[in-house]
């Protein structure tokens, strides 16, 4: 018998070449009575390691390779739950101690974390330094172990002798271990390819700091036998039953300090309420909202949940304390308790009232979750106010594993290989990012690689190791906003390691293992659509004297709603992507549920379980809402029988098909994972048969399981499109009725949303708002509104638009502004203290034009300003040289357009393609809007510039393009097979030529794409053509 | 309260003058009548793409033929002062096809291009114009249309400029002085300058390479080796002079012996660094001549070197040879040079250890033999050596196998535990073996290794001393 005890999984990145499981299975399949997984200082790979283990017979220990700066490596074993907090804290204390990804522990910091109930194994060098070993005993009397690690260097019986001769001098025993790097020896060459990423040099160089040969893997134990003393096998065994924690001892508590002293936390939630419940009815609470108050509270009580609600709500009540615009959503997040303590602005009644139980069910016994969206400009506030309020040692984010994509994947192996850094991104760029990891072989021919190629014949398996589902891990980066805040020392819990960004901790845990383990998280995530409402409510407020706020807009508005169902909503919060706008006037949504509807139903779930088609059919008319049974009607009324909602989908199977809540729910997790991990068919079973049983005709309960597939991880859940349609019909009203506001907003929360600056400024201008360019004279850092004569405010753009401009020097532009108008350039120069990157960026932007007249004069000026020190005489620092104005010529249009887009992103002049057109008519290419009329099914070309690219998972290869000319977009269906034809000018033209066939339908037009030609060298020519020279 | 505004400094008037007009006339043979201004000097300007430092220097020694005025305008560009040698080649033309002949022998497609000053002939070529300009007063007019690329300006100015729409060397005359000067600098105002030939642009001439080359008729025909190199001796005299006067040394001296029938006999001596000493140099040729057969006696010798370089002296050592360890670098060298001249540069090479697992790809052959490292002991818990033998065949030799165990000249005795070699995937020497130490009848350790994989064949591959 044999027990494992230092066995790196991949979680030691770069080093441990078999994911957590594979060597739970296959320590298992060997026999082995145990197996530590004991990762260099983390233990980031032992809860899935603990999942996998969990229903087998194999015992799992939870340890850490460790390597002090002196040298001494030592692998430690938590023997207890005392034992796996000491550990903890010596991997928080090492990691804390160094940048992002490494750590650092000498031998005072290991006295001083004083590692009680941890097992330590010396594990010796390859010329053994007693001393370690001394050391280690004085300090770990009694708990330190030789680790024996015989590898087949041809020197092991030395090795044997020498560590047997140290071990007795010190009095410590000696234990069998096995280095081991991987589950099963042909993962040798991954490990090697992995050694060289790691070292960054390509494997022909690696040299000797490769392994020389491949037994570091879990080694069968008839091998064992004959390399080892047998005492020395049978001691690990012994060493492994002497280690009995399991992480299934970790407990979590919710932090307790929100609650004043001498009150229960369910009375102090009830008072929060109440007092709520008093701010969101002033004229009283009505009955029926008392009721559910009541019931709710009683079930949060039941269920003991109130520390959850309390820490969402200081949370919320601090940023709202703040000035800060936040919403939450989440399974519990659309309850009247949420709604009295201000986590969401969805007034029930608007929110079609909802059961409370829908989101939150006494027998899921998990923490309801509620992800509360911020500003995304402030967000940060918000998690240094809970790491100060918790404290590092108790707050700190989860973890997101970065895995192997394709991309990554043939980058570092192509370095591997020897590749020269360009050879390895034109190797990486075959694979796009939606390529699935199957595809690599045929695409790296594509790219006119030859995948037989000695070198490539080679890297190609390695590379489908590396993305392999689930996912060889590369390095741990923090998640979103998921926070864990413990009532007790969280470093006791999951050890904390510092991130790529200052002042951020995160567990070494993603959001999975958490939720494996049971512990509290609160994702707060940041969204660019609340900092923008938030500018917008303020801008509209000061220029109209108005007081609006979140969800307090005029309700059901049918302008709103008109302009909706036009699809006119470009900036609109989630209703602007083009897959959304071709659904709206299909969809005409004409009420506020029908808002959620719309945000939900266009996801890859919906569309992939194919259910969108057969609500529209309803919706219209043309086929008749029908429900098998009674039960079902009540489920799935509110959407016309379809289910659409991840929730309906888990209370389908509970009316129709028998699932108790527990089960629906482990369904619902199923459903998100079963793409990864396969693990629906026993639900398929027990669905297809309780339906059947409780008499649901076989067609019905099948439709209802491929929609379940079709959902997988995508399903949309009501409670977040509750709160998702709440922002829809805010900024909707906004750029109804304050189009020169909203656009406003929009420019100055860049970067968020679907489009640039330049669409939203065509959109506001198409919208008949007045946009005022960018002038150093006048413009803010911001955009800003200015009164027109007629009381209608006029879009301002703001210098933040000016590429490379630096915001200090703006800053010190505007204060000396203030100050006295300028009078020239020279004069920006002096008193605002420009420098000349500034001055050129504003020169570019041409926001000298009201002083110095076009770009050539500005930039002549500019050049020639001069740098005033700042204690030269008073005279000398007016001093301006007047000297002949230079014969520039003046810019052309072409130019100009081009210069604006180079500094600003925009034109305000006329598009690119105006000045094109001559030519592009000549080829009968049409614009935009005639292309519309030219009827369905004609052969039609088409060009403009390409806005973006779209390549959806459920779109099985399609591509959608959106091209702009001066007269509108144009969206562009390319179907795979042409798309593989023609991909080079598919992924690379910035102004594209389409040939192809025109399609219309419900008022949505289409071109699909037959041929495609590049036309990027169009532009270019717009600014070479006006050389004066031949 | 504001300071009351200085006023304005107004700068004399020829800041305002822009910067093409030439107040100054250029230099001129003599006023005509008609004002016609012939230059004194014309240049032309060669644009050569993708030239290469010696070409360009093969082709400027070639130009000598023209004029002595041959500038060289790196990486790639070639002028030549050639007014007074127009009349010899038929005119501009004949000139232009002659120059464009021996550009083409070497293999380059030149652009050359005609003007009175030569940045003005060299940025015409460049920018691809093959003008002809004769008469300075043409020339601004002529220039105008070249883009500013053409001057080879550093990036940023012509990035700057190009901001200003100024994308032409016309554009750019125009701009006022001061003002272009204040924006860009005196250096590239001087530069337009000397491109328009308002201020002179002195260019310096090349001069050749040095190169060695004497030869001796003989008063009598010679076949012995030995009274030959006494032959060449007033040669090396002649070389030795000549590496001291111009500070040189060679790194590949040409003996050639001349025959009445027979052709030419060569003897090359390759050094593996520069050598200056002649005397020292007789001596290495000697022991080549030896070496050498004669299909004939020799009736006149010639020396010659042509790739000389500088000469940098070792310091001298106070220590005689072997002394205290005294000068045992140089002698050592001296003795590689000895052996490479008696043996070939090919048969000595020096060895080196590389970091790799597989034996066979763990060492390799290197070029000048390095001085010997000292030896260093070995750092507590760096990774022992492993054994290995300092005999190491070039291709492992299978070995016969009996009831399992390898065979050579009789059974062999396994002695040592398995070393486990298993990598190289990477390539095409992959390898998996476990080697041992194996002992032979007669007491002789062998390194033996079993292939991993079927049929797991034993091999010798190496014999420990």
């Amino acid at each position: 018998m044999y027990a494992e005890l230092h066995c790196l999984s991949n979680f030691t990145f770069l080093r441990g070449a078999s994911h957590p499981h594979e060597l739970v299975e296959q320590a298992e399949a060997l026999g082995y009575s145990a197996l530590a997984i004991t990762d260099e200082c983390s233990v980031a790979g032992t809860v899935r390691a603990h999942m996998a283990a969990k229903h087998r017979r194999l015992k799992l220990i939870v340890g850490a390779e460790f390597r002090l700066t002196c040298g001494l490596k030592f692998v430690a074993l938590a023997s207890d739950r005392h034992g796996y907090g000491r550990l903890c804290r010596l991997i928080t204390r090492s990691r804390r101690a160094a940048p992002k990804g490494q750590y650092a522990l000498t031998r005072a910091d290991l006295e001083a974390a004083d590692p009680q109930g941890c097992f330590i194994l010396w594990v010796p060098a390859a010329r053994p330094v007693p001393e370690e070993l001394a050391w280690l005993t004085q300090r770990f009397p009694g708990k330190t172990r030789v680790a024996v690690e015989l590898l087949r260097d041809g020197r092991d019986g030395e090795r044997l002798a020498a560590l047997t001769r140290i071990g007795a001098q010190c009095v410590v025993p000696l234990i069998a271990s096995g280095d081991v790097h991987m589950h099963v020896r042909a993962r040798s060459r991954l490990q090697d390819a992995l050694t060289a990423i790691r070292l960054n040099v390509p494997i022909t160089e690696v040299g000797s700091r490769l392994y020389a040969n491949g037994e570091r893997y879990l080694r069968e134990p008839a091998r064992l036998k004959r390399l080892y003393p047998p005492q020395l096998l049978e001691a690990t065994v012994e060493l492994a039953a002497a280690c009995h924690f399991s992480l299934d001892e970790l407990r979590y508590e919710y932090p307790r300090e929100l609650v004043p002293e001498g009150v229960t936390a369910a009375s102090h939630l009830r008072q929060l309420t109440q007092e709520g419940a008093r701010w969101r009815w002033p004229n009283g609470v009505p009955p029926a909202d008392q009721t559910a108050i009541e019931y709710e509270l009683a079930l949060i009580s039941e269920l003991g949940y109130e520390s959850y609600f309390l820490t969402v709500h200081d949370i919320v009540a601090w940023a709202r304390g703040r000035g800060i615009l936040c919403q939450g959503r989440g399974s519990a997040a659309n309850s009247r308790v949420c709604y009295c303590l201000g986590v969401t602005s969805v007034d029930p009644q608007r929110g079609a009232a909802m059961l409370f139980e829908r989101f939150i069910s006494r027998e899921r016994n998990e923490p309801p979750d509620i992800d509360i969206d911020f500003e995304h400009e402030r967000r940060e506030e918000v998690l240094q106010y809970v790491y100060r309020k918790y404290g590092r040692e108790r707050a700190a984010l989860a973890a997101t594993v970065i895995m192997y994509r394709p991309r990554s994947a043939l980058r570092d192996l192509g370095k591997v290989f020897g590749l020269t850094p360009p050879e390895c991104t034109r190797l990486a760029k075959v694979m796009q990012w939606w390529d699935g990891s199957t595809e690599i072989a045929a695409r790296v021919r594509e790219a006119g690689f030859d995948p037989a190629s000695p070198w490539l014949s080679r890297l190609l398996p390695l590379a489908k190791e590396l993305v392999a589902m689930p996912g060889f891990p590369r390095h741990l980066s923090q998640h979103v906003g998921g926070f864990v805040i413990a009532a007790g020392l969280l470093e006791e819990l999951v050890p904390i390691e510092n991130a790529a960004m200052p002042d951020r901790t995160v567990v070494q845990w993603d959001k999975d293992d958490l939720n494996d383990l049971g512990l509290l998280k609160v994702d707060l995530l940041a969204l660019g659509m609340l900092t923008a409402l938030q500018r917008a409510f303020t801008l509209v407020n000061d220029y109209r004297g108005t007081r609006h706020a979140l969800g307090e807009l005029p309700a059901e508005d049918s302008q709103v709603y008109d302009m909706i169902c036009r699809a006119d909503t470009v900036g609109v919060f989630q209703i602007e992507s083009r897959a959304q706008m071709a659904m709206l006037p299909r969809l005409k949504p004409r009420c506020y549920y029908d808002l959620v509807i719309e945000v939900a139903i266009v996801r890859p779930g919906p569309i992939q379980g194919d259910m969108v088609h057969p609500y529209l059919r309803r919706r219209g008319g043309a086929a008749a809402v029908e429900y098998p049974r009674e039960e079902v009607r009540a489920v799935l009324q509110r959407t016309l029988g379809v289910p659409i909602f991840q929730e309906q989908v888990m209370q389908i199977a509970i009316v129709a098909a028998g699932f108790t809540p527990g089960e629906a729910d482990a369904l619902r997790r199923a459903m998100g994972a079963w793409k990864r991990t396969g693990g629906l068919d026993p639900f398929r079973e027990r669905l297809l048969q309780g339906m059947h049983a409780r008499g649901y005709p076989q067609e019905f309960a099948q439709r209802i399981y491929q929609q379940m597939l079709g959902f997988g991880e995508y399903g949309f859940p009501e409670a977040h499109a509750m709160s998702f349609a709440l922002l829809v019909y805010d900024s909707a009203w906004l750029k109804c009725h304050e189009p020169a506001a909203f656009a406003c907003a929009l420019l100055n929360s860049q970067p968020m949303g679907f489009y640039a600056p330049a669409q939203l400024v065509r959109d506001a201008r198409a919208h008949g708002v007045e946009v005022r360019e960018v002038d150093a004279c006048v413009s803010a850092w911001d955009a800003t509104l200015e009164r027109r004569a007629d009381g209608e405010p006029a879009l301002r753009l703001g210098l933040r638009l000016v590429k490379s401009l630096s915001q200090a020097g703006t800053l010190r532009l505007i204060a000396a502004r203030t100050a006295r108008p300028f009078a020239s350039v020279q004069d920006i120069a002096a008193r605002a203290g420009l420098d000349r990157a500034d001055l050129e960026a504003l020169a570019a932007a041409g926001a000298f034009a009201s002083l110095s007249g076009n770009r050539h004069f500005a930039f002549w000026e500019v050049a020639g300003t001069q740098r005033v020190l700042p204690l030269a005489p008073a005279a000398a620092r007016g001093t301006d040289i007047e000297e002949g104005r230079p014969l520039l010529a003046a810019p052309t249009e072409g130019q100009g357009i081009a210069a604006d887009y180079a500094s600003l992103g925009l034109t305000l002049g006329r598009h690119p393609l105006a000045l094109l057109r001559p030519r592009l008519q000549a080829a009968a290419i049409l614009p935009a809007s005639e292309l519309l009329r030219a009827g369905n099914g004609a052969s039609v070309r088409a060009a403009g510039i390409v806005l973006m690219r779209q390549r959806p998972a459920t779109a099985s290869g399609v591509t959608f393009l959106t091209l702009e000319d001066e007269s509108g977009q144009v969206n562009v269906i390319v179907w795979e097979r042409v798309g593989q034809a023609q991909r080079r000018a598919l992924i690379e033209s910035r102004l594209l030529e389409v040939h192809g066939e025109l399609q219309q339908q419900d008022g949505v037009t289409h071109l699909i794409a037959r041929r495609l030609f590049d036309r990027s060298q169009l532009l270019g020519e717009l600014l070479t053509r006006s050389r004066d020279f031949h | 309260m504001h300071a009351p505004k200085p006023p304005p400094v107004r700068l004399p008037a020829p800041a305002c003058e822009s910067l093409g007009v030439a107040r100054v006339p250029l230099r001129r043979v003599h006023r005509a009548a008609a004002a016609e201004v012939v230059s004194l000097e014309l240049w032309a300007g060669a644009h050569l793409p993708m030239i290469d430092k010696e070409t360009l220097t093969r082709l400027a020694e070639r130009a000598q033929r023209f004029t002595p005025r041959v500038s060289l305008a790196p990486p790639d560009g070639l002028l030549l002062e050639v007014r007074g040698s127009l009349h010899l080649f038929a005119g501009v033309a004949g000139l232009r096809a002659a120059l464009t002949q021996d550009c083409l022998h070497l293999k380059i497609q030149p652009l050359i291009a005609f003007a009175p000053t030569p940045s003005a002939a060299l940025a015409a070529a460049r920018a691809g114009k093959p003008l002809e300009v004769l008469h300075a007063s043409q020339l601004t007019g002529q220039l105008a249309s070249l883009p500013l690329t053409a001057l080879r300006w550093p990036q940023d100015v012509l990035e700057r400029l190009k901001r200003m729409g100024v994308r032409t060397i016309g554009a750019v005359l125009r701009l006022p002085r001061a003002g272009f000067a204040r924006r860009f600098g005196a250096t590239q105002l001087a530069m337009l300058d000397a491109l328009t030939g308002r201020t002179p642009e002195v260019r310096a001439a090349h001069r050749p390479r040095v190169r060695f080359r004497r030869r001796r008729d003989l008063d009598y025909e010679l076949q012995n080796h030995a009274l030959l190199l006494t032959a060449l001796t007033p040669l090396f005299t002649q070389l030795g002079a000549f590496l001291k006067a111009r500070q040189c040394a060679v790194v590949e001296l040409e003996c050639r012996l001349i025959h009445r029938q027979a052709p030419v006999s060569c003897c090359v001596l390759r050094l593996a660094s520069p050598f200056a000493d002649a005397q020292r140099l007789r001596e290495l040729l000697g022991a080549q001549l030896d070496a050498l057969r004669l299909p004939e006696p020799v009736r006149a010798c010639e020396l010659r070197a042509a790739a000389l370089v500088a000469y940098v002296p070792d310091s001298a050592t106070l220590w005689q040879a072997g002394e205290h360890g005294g000068g045992s670098v140089r002698e050592t060298h001296g003795f590689i040079e000895h052996l490479r001249a008696r043996l070939g540069p090919e048969a000595v090479h020096g060895l080196a250890l590389l970091s790799e697992h597989r034996p066979e790809s763990a060492w390799a052959v290197t070029g000048p033999p390095a001085a010997a490292r000292q030896h260093q002991a070995p750092e507590p818990g760096e990774v022992p050596a492993p054994r290995r033998p300092l005999w190491l065949l070039q291709t492992p030799r299978p070995l016969s196998v009996r009831d399992g165990l390898p065979r050579r000249r009789g059974p062999l005795r396994l002695v040592s535990e398995p070393e486990r070699i298993e990598t190289g995937w990477w390539d095409d020497g992959e390898i998996a073996r476990d080697y041992y130490t194996a002992l032979d009848i007669h007491g002789v350790r062998l390194w033996v290794f079993r292939e991993r994989a079927a049929p797991h064949g034993w091999y010798l591959h190496g014999v420990f001393g």
